[in-house]
């Protein structure tokens, strides 16, 4: 990360020496620069509200409500499509059991979850996570989905592009697939990176 | 499967729908008013209303489906994000009562808002929530022991066990 006291040489040599980096080296690099690593590891402090060997759950410390738990795997990964599926079953059933306490421990009467892929996608930090947040009845928050009507030519076309990738995504082995989207995880972690 | 469910109806293949991917559990399909065109979502074919209520291994194969079409996403259009999203509960935003998992592709500045303005709070009442809830996730189980041991249970309430509400029915369905 680029720290204000840097000049534009360093900055451009930093620049360079990410470029030319391994998958593995980058990873380690991306490790050593990401907070929630940190906060995993215990050298930067945090509320662990749940934590088994795989994952940990943390509050977080900009809330969107009262309880707003962040979960992640404990292995740094950017974005969801890096994580092995076991990673994927494990996080999302503990998401369920701790969207459960929210209700439970809180008095929530509903909770949201949101993962963010990309910074498109409101990701701000480079340590995939899900959000989990307790929900009340006008708490002031608003997740905006409009409802845009799509053109029956453009939903006919959408669906077909990903109709097929998703078949052949499917169809494949998951180590093959990870390989598959190799190249759109670059452009995604890429943007993180940039970011 | 409930009569009043849109999206029980829409698994039955009574009402038309966009789908991508389909199998003995799940179903993905076209939200043909979405978000962004591409925007999905995953649902469960047996009725459950809320997170809470979908057994593990369902909620695995949902997740595991959604990564594969977030996958697909990035692959076949051209976007530079996904977003997953649930709401859990009317007062989340959940406007049918069949548990959905939304995959909704993402651009720059495509008007759909996912942020939120932190709330304030204090040192004391985070560690009052810190506690509350590590308590309650203290009994978070033992997931892959869970998992293993999972059997597939078919439920056909008959009218020799005395219909949907007799008890014996009942303690199946909470069986996972």
């Amino acid at each position: 990360m680029p720290s204000p006291q840097m000049t534009e040489q360093q900055i451009a040599e930093l620049k360079e020496k990410i470029k030319n980096m391994s998958p593995g080296e980058l990873k380690e690099f991306q490790k050593k620069q990401c907070v929630f690593c940190h906060i995993i590891s215990g050298k930067v402090q945090s509320k662990k509200v749940y934590e088994d060997e795989k994952a940990l759950a943390i509050l977080d410390i900009n809330p969107a409500n009262p309880g707003h738990v962040l979960l992640m795997p404990k292995e740094h990964y950017s974005i969801l499509p890096q994580l092995p599926e076991d990673q994927i079953a494990h996080i999302f059933m503990v998401a369920k059991s701790l969207s459960n306490a929210c209700l439970r421990a809180l008095g929530a009467h509903g909770t949201n979850i949101i993962v963010a892929n990309g910074v498109a996608a409101g990701q701000k930090a480079n340590h995939f996570m899900v959000h989990i947040i307790p929900r009340k009845e006008e708490d002031g928050l608003v997740f905006d989905l409009p409802q845009k009507k799509i053109d029956q030519k453009k939903l006919s076309e959408t669906k077909e592009k990903l109709a097929g990738r998703l078949a052949e995504l499917m169809g494949k082995k998951q180590k093959k697939t990870d390989e598959a989207t190799d190249s759109s995880l670059d452009r995604i972690s890429g943007l993180l990176k940039d970011g | 499967m409930a009569e009043e469910c849109l999206v029980c109806h829409i698994v039955g293949g009574r009402v038309p729908s966009e789908r991508i991917y389909e199998d003995e559990d799940v179903i993905a399909m076209l939200d043909v008013n979405g978000a962004n065109p591409g925007h999905c979502f995953v649902v469960p074919k047996d009725h459950f209303p809320i997170f809470e209520q979908v057994p593990d291994p369902i909620v695995a194969k949902l997740f595991k489906l959604s990564n594969k079409i977030s996958s697909a996403i990035f692959d076949s259009l051209d976007v530079q994000g996904t977003n997953i999203f649930i709401t859990n509960g009317i007062a989340a935003g959940q406007k049918v009562a069949h548990f959905m998992i939304n995959i909704i592709p993402r651009k720059e500045k495509d008007g759909i808002n996912m942020q939120w303005e932190p709330k304030q709070m204090n040192e004391e009442e985070m560690s009052t929530i810190e506690l509350k809830l590590k308590e309650e996730a203290m009994n978070i189980g033992d997931f892959e022991a869970e998992a293993a041991n999972v059997k597939r249970i078919e439920i056909e309430p008959s009218e020799s066990v005395g219909g949907p509400d007799n008890y014996l029915v009942r303690s199946l369905r909470r069986i996972p």
